[in-house]
């Protein structure tokens, strides 16, 4: 409206002084979000078959009461579902690494605290689960692991905008 | 008044209903930006809380209930979880969880099920045997809990022990899945006398028992004990070693015969399995020679 005709001091900031971000990271960030998504649609239907094998390898961390094994158990695959849903249709991308990136930590603390303890078992991360002979542990693998999608859920923390989401057709 | 006043004031009045439209027009934005954030926040939180408790409340009914809705004849504990072989009376108790498809469970009874068998028909012991189902969770297919539904078939016929006996002698390798094939099951109890019969094959065929199966696998996870064989003789743990001593065919039968010192001897048969031709079955439908 004012235009050209806006004298020097009616200068505005520009909204909410925005860093400007790289083109290209819009791009990647989306290649992040739907690797993300599918880790954790992975996940999910992996654990999603047997509702007592998926109790029982949350039982083996030995870190709940037996209550709230089931509850755990039981939700866990849905949980993981829902945050591949909300990344690959990109709603609400920071909220949702921010929750990816508190339950992975939570899963490095729980496969650490078995390893520090000397339980054996299977993280029961991609289905699976339960107790294993000593040999069979894998636990520097499966934090490693861990750590490589805890990075992606890092980057869409830092970089939440990407190409292709519902937070970018929200904000229009 | 003079004229100069009079457009200095319009002029400021002018500027006032700029600015003001300006800081509207950018609290509009600003509120707008709110409220879609609290949109995108809201529907994260709504779709993961539905996710939670759609979870709960799914899983739990799809999950196999831990009494079973029906088990196998003979079969005892309070939710009908065990299979007793041998006299119930015996003075010794062993206890024995084990899977079909577990490669150290074939090779202990490979070594042990003639001892066994032995001490059960001399009325020594009474085993608790618990057919455990977890090694498909960890390798592909399906053979532990077939396997373990067809063991519940063949007590129900009366022939637990000595299918039991020929499955663990005829144990494919552990990532072969022979026993997931319910065809290669039933063509196993046709070295049982009077085993094979349609109400057996269609016991398997249906998977009968498989409800019963996963109660008692479930009742297994919570029982503490972490690996199969798990084996116990009157509560405590002689596999694979009873204390200092390695357990041996010899040892088991000395053990026993300790432990029953002095007291009466069980009647056996009374659990209504049929002598064993155990010893003497074929070995000759192994589908693997080198399982174990």
């Amino acid at each position: 409206m004012a235009g050209p005709a806006a004298p020097p001091g009616d200068c505005v900031p520009t909204p909410a002084a925005r860093r400007t971000v790289p083109a290209w990271t819009q791009p990647l960030g989306t290649a992040v979000r739907l690797g993300l998504a599918v880790v954790w649609g992975w996940a999910g239907l992996a654990k999603i078959a047997d509702p007592a094998e998926a109790a029982q390898a949350v039982r083996a961390y030995e870190l709940l009461p037996e209550a709230l094994v089931k509850p755990v158990g039981h939700a866990l695959p849905f949980l993981e579902l829902a945050l591949a849903l909300l990344l690959v249709i990109g709603l609400g991308v920071r909220l949702v690494a921010g929750v990816s990136t508190l339950l992975l930590l939570t899963f490095v603390a729980g496969i650490g605290s078995a390893w520090a303890r000397g339980i054996s078992i299977d993280c029961g991360c991609f289905g699976g689960g339960g107790h294993v002979d000593a040999s069979q542990t894998e636990y520097l693998q499966e934090i490693l692991r861990d750590t490589g999608f805890l990075l992606l859920a890092g980057w869409l923390l830092w970089r939440p905008r990407t190409k292709f989401s519902a937070d970018g057709w929200l904000a229009g | 008044m003079d004229v100069k006043a009079t457009s200095e004031k319009n002029r400021e009045g002018k500027r006032n209903a700029r600015e003001r439209m300006q800081a509207q027009r950018e609290a509009d934005e600003a509120a707008s930006r709110r409220r879609k954030k609290l949109i995108a926040g809201g529907s994260v939180f709504a779709v993961i809380a539905a996710a939670v408790v759609t979870g709960v409340i799914v899983q739990n009914q799809r999950s196999e209930p831990e009494t079973p809705a029906a088990a196998p004849a003979g079969t005892t504990g309070d939710k009908n979880l065990v299979i007793p072989v041998g006299a119930a009376n015996a003075p010794s108790v062993l206890t024995v969880y084990e899977d079909p498809r577990c490669p150290a469970c074939g090779s202990f009874e490979r070594e042990f099920s003639a001892t066994i068998d032995q001490l059960e028909d001399q009325g020594k012991i009474s085993t608790n045997a618990h057919i455990v189902s977890f090694i498909d969770r960890a390798v592909p297919g399906k053979g532990s809990k077939s396997g373990a539904n067809a063991l519940a078939c063949a007590q129900d016929a009366g022939h637990f022990r000595d299918f039991h006996d020929v499955l663990y002698r005829n144990q494919p390798e552990e990532t072969n899945d022979a026993f997931g094939d319910k065809a290669v099951l039933i063509s196993l109890a046709k070295q049982v006398n009077g085993l094979d019969t349609p109400a057996f094959e269609a016991c398997v065929n249906e998977d009968r028992y498989g409800g019963w199966v996963s109660s008692v696998q479930q009742d297994f996870d919570k029982s503490g004990y972490r690996s199969t064989p798990t084996v116990l003789l009157n509560g405590q743990p002689i596999y694979p070693k009873n204390g200092n001593d390695q357990i041996t065919p010899a040892n088991l039968a000395k053990w026993v015969d300790a432990a029953n010192q002095g007291k009466q001897l069980g009647t056996p048969g009374s659990n209504g399995q049929t002598p064993a031709p155990t010893a003497a079955a074929p070995e000759a439908n192994n589908p693997s020679p080198n399982a174990g």
